[in-house]
């Protein structure tokens, strides 16, 4: 997995947070630095993610779309069939062997699709602590379902209401919270982003998917794939399923961002691909930003609440500029359309963000011979998103359910208020 | 000019570029100058203020609907510098503004408006230094942050490249909630002077004449910002005004 150069990859990446955070940041680093070269540490990490998340995921070969598509052979890394149904729970679960050791009691987390807190959620049960999970007020209307079991699991979920109230202002809120907690409470940031350490940190966990894409890869195809195609919200999961590669160069590595509606500003999340992002310093750190030219960050875009974010990390940021990552997008449509494409043709649910992969990944697949290998990181499942499709695809028949739904829960809710 | 270390307590308030408007940014400094305020910091908005607590963060997104921006920030302060040669004026901002802007035709316009000093709360000591010959060419000051959890070592190395004034962080947290001035924070005053001899601006939850009266004789300057803010959003800025007008006669008959 790539090293920084003191925090930084390129000219990307830092540390420029308030001097507050600084004494928190730098005893991660510490403890991160002193573990991660140790493979005691590394083993008891991966029998966590085994015991607890189902790891090893598989690789699965898409026969019958591959045939459909005429193109080469695709697979799938199946993150959506981890504990919680996504890659989020890979860093959670890493962070947590962190929390433990330096004896803190609460957590903190972002979250834009909600997978990431509710793999906090998750984590903080399981170890006993205290959580905090702030989620911007859009995406809770967004991801209701993971805000509930966020809830259900005993995580006090806070809907921040300012700006756009999507995933860049939940992560603000998390730095306030953190300055004021920080001597008790442990920011378990769930992306590549942020400041040192936190891009390389969570990147080392997520490094965990293509360790066993190498090895699974080798087993099932007799050799490395020749394209490794992941979608790109702040860039984990790709990250997760780059990392092992980066010197295969005979290995393809796409990225694809959500290219939402148009190229129009506020109507996609694109930062690597067209030249729409633009060296910036915020949120603790350097990358390329969505940003106006007074360096405000701007609005973004997308169907996907998880990829719906202004910044992207600093280690795709300067794979891309270094040619080794290629940057690709996918619209909100050809998103949907390849949703369905593979629920129907292979049976398979996925997340709306994986599904940009999806959308990518089939469209290069297309291009290649059917001796060639793609395989796509499918990062969640889509289960969380059955509000969303069910808007993209609108039946009279779940509008009917609702209302009746609605008025079952109205009538319980009253009912306990009798008694 | 900055205070001296060990002057009277003096304030230092605030405008936000751009809140609640630009024209009403020259009203209130006129006010505020009136009132005796002899340090203003100018608030350069951001999208994404995330060292400010919730007055501070919302003034921030009304200030851009507005017009405030770096270039906004130099206009003002190229007019509130020449009307008002007895207040000492500072840009305060978050860095990716200034760093959009292109950093060294930032410190020279800065300079050339009249600005004495900056405070950029995500910038490091780190980050600074290597700033520090153009800074000092220009008598630009950086104004650093010390914070109560900020490691003695570091609180000289911050100490060696703050100019004109160190800013102390009262508390943990973000700006605009309650801090306690007792012995752990006289304790924290007395571990930061051993490392410099600039005068102390103490800021985050300074926001009664009661907190004022509790630095008296502590700090050199009493960073009121986010109530002032607060009077000015529910007040107008001539009210707060006359509210600053007595806090400074309180602190000045003290």
């Amino acid at each position: 997995m790539i090293r920084s150069d003191n925090g930084y990859f390129g000219e990307f990446g830092g540390r420029f947070v308030p001097e507050i955070l600084l004494p928190a940041l730098t005893e991660l680093e510490d403890l991160f630095f002193s573990l991660r070269d140790d493979p005691a540490f590394w083993q008891e990490y991966v029998t966590l993610c085994q015991e607890f998340s189902g790891r090893p995921t598989p690789l699965t070969p898409l026969r019958r779309l591959s045939g459909q598509l005429g193109g080469a052979q695709i697979w799938l890394k199946r993150e959506d069939l981890n504990h919680s149904g996504a890659h989020k729970i890979n860093n959670v679960l890493g962070q947590g062997l962190l929390v433990q050791r330096m004896d803190k009691k609460r957590v903190i987390a972002e979250t834009g699709a909600g997978q990431h807190g509710l793999a906090t959620a998750i984590m903080a049960a399981r170890l006993g602590l205290e959580a905090t999970i702030y989620m911007g007020a859009e995406d809770i209307e967004r991801q209701y379902s993971n805000v509930f079991w966020m809830r259900q699991l005993g995580s006090n979920v806070v809907a921040v209401e300012t700006g756009a109230k999507t995933l860049k202002e939940a992560l603000d809120e998390a730095l306030r919270d953190w300055a004021a907690s920080v001597e008790t409470t442990h920011y378990v940031l769930g992306t590549a982003c942020g400041p040192a350490p936190f891009p390389e940190l969570v990147s080392y966990f997520q490094g965990i998917i293509s360790d066993e894409i190498k090895e699974q890869s080798m087993r099932q195809m007799g050799r490395l794939p020749d394209e490794i195609v992941a979608c790109v919200g702040g860039g984990s999961n790709a990250m997760g399923a780059f990392g092992a590669f980066l010197d295969d160069h005979e290995v393809a590595l796409v990225g694809i961002e959500a290219g939402g509606i148009s190229f129009e500003d506020g109507k996609h999340s694109v930062r690597l691909s067209h030249n729409t992002g633009e060296t910036g310093i915020a949120q603790g750190y350097k990358t390329l930003f969505l940003q106006n030219a007074d360096g405000q960050l701007g609005d973004t875009h997308s169907i996907a609440a998880g990829l719906d974010y202004v910044g992207v990390s600093p280690i795709l940021a300067y794979l891309s500029q270094q040619g080794r990552v290629i940057p690709e997008s996918a619209t909100d449509d050809e998103v949907t359309e390849a949703f369905s494409l593979l629920m129907k043709t292979e049976g398979i649910i996925p997340a709306l963000e994986s599904a940009h992969g999806l959308a990518g990944g089939f469209k290069r697949a297309m291009q290649m011979r059917p001796d060639q290998n793609v395989v796509i990181n499918l990062s969640g499942r889509g289960d969380k998103d059955i509000f969303n499709i069910a808007r993209a695809f609108p039946q009279r028949e779940w509008t009917g359910f609702l209302q009746r739904e609605a008025a079952r829960s109205t009538e319980l809710l009253a009912q306990k208020r009798g008694h | 000019m900055f205070p001296a270390q060990f002057d009277k307590l003096q304030i230092m308030s605030h405008a936000v570029v751009g809140f609640p408007s630009l024209e009403e940014n020259e009203k209130a400094i006129t006010g505020l100058a009136d009132a005796g305020v002899k340090l203003i910091e100018l608030q350069v908005p951001f999208s994404d203020p995330v060292a400010d607590g919730h007055t501070l963060v919302n003034a921030c997104y009304e200030a851009l609907k507005h017009g405030g921006s770096v270039r906004a920030m130099l206009d003002l302060a190229t007019k509130v510098c020449a009307r008002h040669p007895e207040v000492t004026f500072v840009l305060m901002s978050y860095l990716n503004p200034l760093y959009r802007f292109g950093l060294e035709d930032l410190f020279e316009q800065a300079v050339a408006a009249g600005i004495k000093g900056m405070i950029v709360p995500d910038w490091p000591v780190e980050e600074i230094e290597p700033w520090l010959p153009k800074l000092d060419a220009l008598g630009l000051a950086p104004i650093l942050m010390v914070t109560p959890n900020t490691a003695p070592q570091r609180v000289e190395k911050i100490a060696r490249a703050a100019r004109g004034m160190v800013y102390v962080v009262s508390r943990m947290g973000v700006t605009g909630h309650e801090t306690q001035w007792g012995e752990k924070f006289q304790n924290y005053i007395a571990e930061i002077r051993k490392h410099t001899d600039l005068p102390l601006a103490v800021g985050f939850g300074v926001r009664t004449s009661d907190d004022l009266a509790a630095l008296n004789g502590k700090a050199e300057v009493a960073a009121f910002c986010s109530q002032y803010i607060e009077w000015q959003r529910d007040d107008g800025s001539e009210v707060a005004a006359a509210k600053m007008k007595s806090i400074v006669q309180t602190i000045a008959a003290a």
